[in-house]
C-alpha cells in the first residue's frame, strides 16, 4: 500500500490538471476575501470594511472554501480518469495488480492533495485576507481566534470533496463527463433541486452534496449558513452529519464504480 | 518471494484458459507451458487472442476459465510483482506531460525499487539522453523502449512482450533480439508475442502457434518447422530424368522443379546419400531445407496442414 501511495504521489505531481487546481487556488480563495471584505460593512454602506461579527469573521478566515469545493472533487477527478484517458491504467495494474490497494493509494493521495489545495487557500487568507482586513482597522486576532471553529471543518471538507470527486472519477470514468457532474451537479443542478424542492414541497435537501459540504464546513460555506431564500431559514444538518453524508458521496459511488468499472477487464 | 537466483527461470503455465467476450471466443482452452532459459514466441494472426491471453496472465483480463500461472502462482498473488515479472504490453501507456524518467520514478515507487534504478534501467534501453523530455514528444520506437525499461525497473525473472518490434527501427529490433537472447541466456523466462515472423525465426528456441484462440503447435521451432511438412531434400543433376527413376523405384515423394532440380519430401541425407551413391549418379548440389516458420505459420493458421504436428497439453 505504501509503494502504491508513493508511486501515486509521483502521478499527481506529474500532472498539469492538479497544478492548475493549484494555481487557482490562491487567486479564487482572495477573491472571495474581496467579496467578503466587500460586503462587511453592510448595504449602502462602506466598499471594504473590516469583518465584525462572528460569521464574517469565519467567512474571511475559511474564504477558501469557495475554491475547494471545486477544485477538490475536480482533483478527485483527474486523479483516476486521468489513468483511462491515457491508458496509464494497464502500467498502474501490472505494477500494483490487486486493485483495491490502488484505489486505496489513489484515496489516500486525493485526501493529502486536497488538504495541501486547503492549506494554499490559508496562505492567501494569511497573506492577503487578513493583512488587507488589519489595514481597514480590523483586529486581526479577532479572526485568528477562530482557527480551531474553521480549519477543521474546511480541511475535512477538503478531504471529502476530493473523495466525491474520486468517487465519481471512478464511476464515471470519462473524464469531461465526470468533471461536468461533479461541478455542474452540485453547483447548478443541486441548486435547481434545493430551489424547487423549497418552493414545492417546503422541504430542505440539505443532504446533496454541497448542503452537506457546507454543514460540515460551518459558517464558511457559501449561500446556505445565513438563511436563505424565500424567507425561511434553509435547515443544514449538523456538521457531523453533514461529514456523515459527505463520506457516503463520496464512499457510495467509489464502491459502485470500483465494481462496475475499476474491476473491469483492461483489454 | 523476492528476487534472486532461486527465483530466476519460473515457468510460466496455462492451464485450460478461455476467455469469452459476450458470444466472441477470443481464447479458448489454451494450455501450454514456456519454460525458463528460453525465448518462446507466441505467433498468431490479428486477432487470435495472444494479447487477451497476456492479459489473462497479468490479472489485466478475467479469465472465463483455467487458470495462467507464473511458478506457480497467479499474478497478483506477487507481493511485489514487479520483481517477478516484466511486461511490455501497450507503447501507448504513458502520460504525454510525464518525462521518462518521472515515469520510471513511478514505476520503481510503486514496486518498492530505488529511484536510482530509473536512471539504470534508462541507460540500459538507450534512452539515457531523453530522460527529461516529456514521454509526449517520443517516437514510437523511443515509447517501446520506454516500456521495455518500465518492465525491466524490477530486475524480473519473467519477460513477457507483446508485440514488442512495433514502431523500431532495425537496430532497436538487433538489440532487442540480442537482449531477449541475454535474458533468457540468463535462465530468466521470455515470453514474446509477434506477428513478425521472420524476425521472430532469429530470436526464438520455442513456439507456440494459436489461431482464433486456439492451440495449433508447441515446441521448439526445429520441431515445429520439421513437424508440418517435414524435411526437403532439393539436388540438382544433369541426370534428373534417371534420379527420377530411382527415386521411384525407391518409393521417396519426389517432386520436379525443373529440367535439373528435384525436391524430395520427407527423407534425410543419410537415406537419400546412399541411395544416389549406389546408383552412381552426378550431383551438382544436394541440400536440406526444413519448412521456414512464415510457411508453417500460414498453413496452420489457415487450418491447413496440421499433419503431425497435435496441439500439446
Amino acid at each position: 500500500m505504501i509503494n502504491a501511495f508513493r508511486a501515486e504521489l509521483i502521478k499527481m505531481r506529474s500532472m498539469p490538471g492538479v497544478w492548475v487546481t493549484f494555481a487557482l487556488a490562491f487567486p479564487l480563495a482572495v477573491l472571495i476575501c474581496v467579496a467578503v471584505l466587500a460586503g462587511a460593512g453592510g448595504f449602502p454602506g462602506h466598499t471594504f470594511y473590516f469583518v465584525q461579527t462572528l460569521r464574517q469573521r469565519r467567512m474571511l478566515l475559511g474564504a477558501g472554501y469557495f475554491a475547494i469545493e471545486i477544485l477538490a472533487p475536480i482533483m478527485g477527478v483527474l486523479c483516476v480518469t486521468g489513468e483511462y484517458r491515457h491508458k496509464t491504467i494497464t502500467t498502474t495494474l501490472v505494477l500494483t495488480p490487486v486493485r483495491t490497494r490502488v484505489l486505496g493509494a489513489k484515496v489516500a493521495v486525493v485526501a493529502l492533495w486536497s488538504i495541501l489545495i486547503a492549506l494554499l487557500t490559508l496562505v492567501a487568507v494569511a497573506t492577503v485576507g487578513l493583512p488587507w482586513n488589519a489595514a481597514l482597522g480590523g483586529v486581526t486576532s479577532t479572526v485568528t481566534d477562530q482557527v480551531g471553529a474553521v480549519v477543521p471543518g474546511l480541511l475535512a471538507s477538503a478531504v471529502l470533496l476530493g473523495l466525491f470527486g474520486l468517487g465519481f472519477g471512478t464511476l464515471v470514468k470519462n473524464q469531461v463527463a465526470a468533471i461536468l457532474i461533479v461541478i455542474g451537479g452540485t453547483l447548478i443542478l443541486e441548486s435547481i433541486l434545493i430551489a424547487l424542492a423549497r418552493a414545492i414541497f417546503h422541504y430542505d435537501l440539505n443532504w446533496l452534496p454541497n448542503a452537506a459540504g457546507a454543514a460540515l464546513a460551518g459558517d464558511i460555506a457559501r449561500g446556505f449558513g445565513g438563511g436563505g431564500g424565500g424567507g425561511r431559514t434553509f435547515h443544514l444538518l449538523t456538521w457531523w452529519q453533514g461529514g456523515l453524508v459527505m463520506l457516503l458521496w463520496g464512499l457510495v459511488p467509489l464502491t459502485i464504480g470500483y465494481f462496475t468499472t475499476f474491476r473491469r477487464d483492461v483489454t | 518471494m523476492t528476487a534472486g537466483a532461486a527465483t530466476r527461470g519460473l515457468p510460466v503455465e496455462f492451464s485450460g484458459l478461455s476467455k469469452n467476450f459476450g458470444t466472441v471466443v477470443a481464447v479458448d482452452n489454451l494450455s501450454f507451458t514456456v519454460q525458463p532459459g528460453r525465448v518462446t514466441g507466441f505467433l498468431g494472426p490479428n486477432g487470435s487472442g495472444k494479447t487477451t491471453t497476456l492479459r489473462m496472465l497479468l490479472d489485466l483480463v478475467h479469465p472465463s476459465a483455467g487458470t495462467a500461472t507464473i511458478g506457480g502462482r497467479r499474478y497478483h498473488d506477487f507481493e511485489n510483482p514487479s520483481k517477478i515479472v516484466g511486461a511490455v504490453l501497450e507503447a501507448t501507456s504513458f502520460h504525454p506531460a510525464r518525462r521518462a524518467r518521472t515515469h520510471l520514478r513511478m514505476a520503481a515507487r510503486a514496486g518498492g525499487h530505488d529511484d536510482k534504478r530509473a536512471d539504470e534501467v534508462l541507460e540500459l534501453v538507450g534512452l539515457t539522453a531523453d530522460a527529461r523530455r516529456k514521454v509526449g514528444g517520443f517516437s514510437m520506437g523511443m515509447r517501446q523502449r520506454l516500456e521495455l525499461a518500465t518492465a525491466l525497473i524490477g530486475d524480473p525473472d519473467v519477460l513477457i512482450l507483446d508485440e514488442p518490434s512495433n514502431g523500431l527501427d532495425p537496430q532497436g529490433i538487433a538489440w532487442l533480439r540480442d537482449f531477449m537472447r541475454f535474458f533468457a541466456g540468463e535462465g530468466r523466462t521470455v515470453l514474446v508475442s509477434s506477428h513478425l515472423l521472420s524476425e521472430m525465426a532469429q530470436t526464438i528456441d520455442d513456439a507456440v502457434i494459436v489461431s482464433f484462440g486456439q492451440l495449433k503447435a508447441q515446441g521448439t521451432l526445429e520441431e515445429i518447422t520439421s513437424g508440418v511438412t517435414g524435411l526437403v531434400m532439393r539436388a540438382r543433376s544433369p541426370e534428373a530424368d534417371r534420379l527420377c527413376a530411382v527415386l521411384t523405384e525407391a518409393h521417396v515423394a519426389f517432386r520436379r522443379l525443373g529440367h535439373d532440380e528435384v525436391a524430395m519430401d520427407a527423407v534425410r541425407p543419410e537415406q537419400i546419400g546412399p541411395l544416389l551413391a549406389a546408383n552412381q549418379i552426378v550431383l551438382y548440389e544436394l541440400t536440406q531445407e526444413g519448412a521456414d516458420l512464415e510457411s508453417v505459420f500460414l498453413s496452420l493458421t489457415a487450418g491447413l496442414g496440421f499433419g503431425q504436428l497435435a496441439p500439446r497439453p
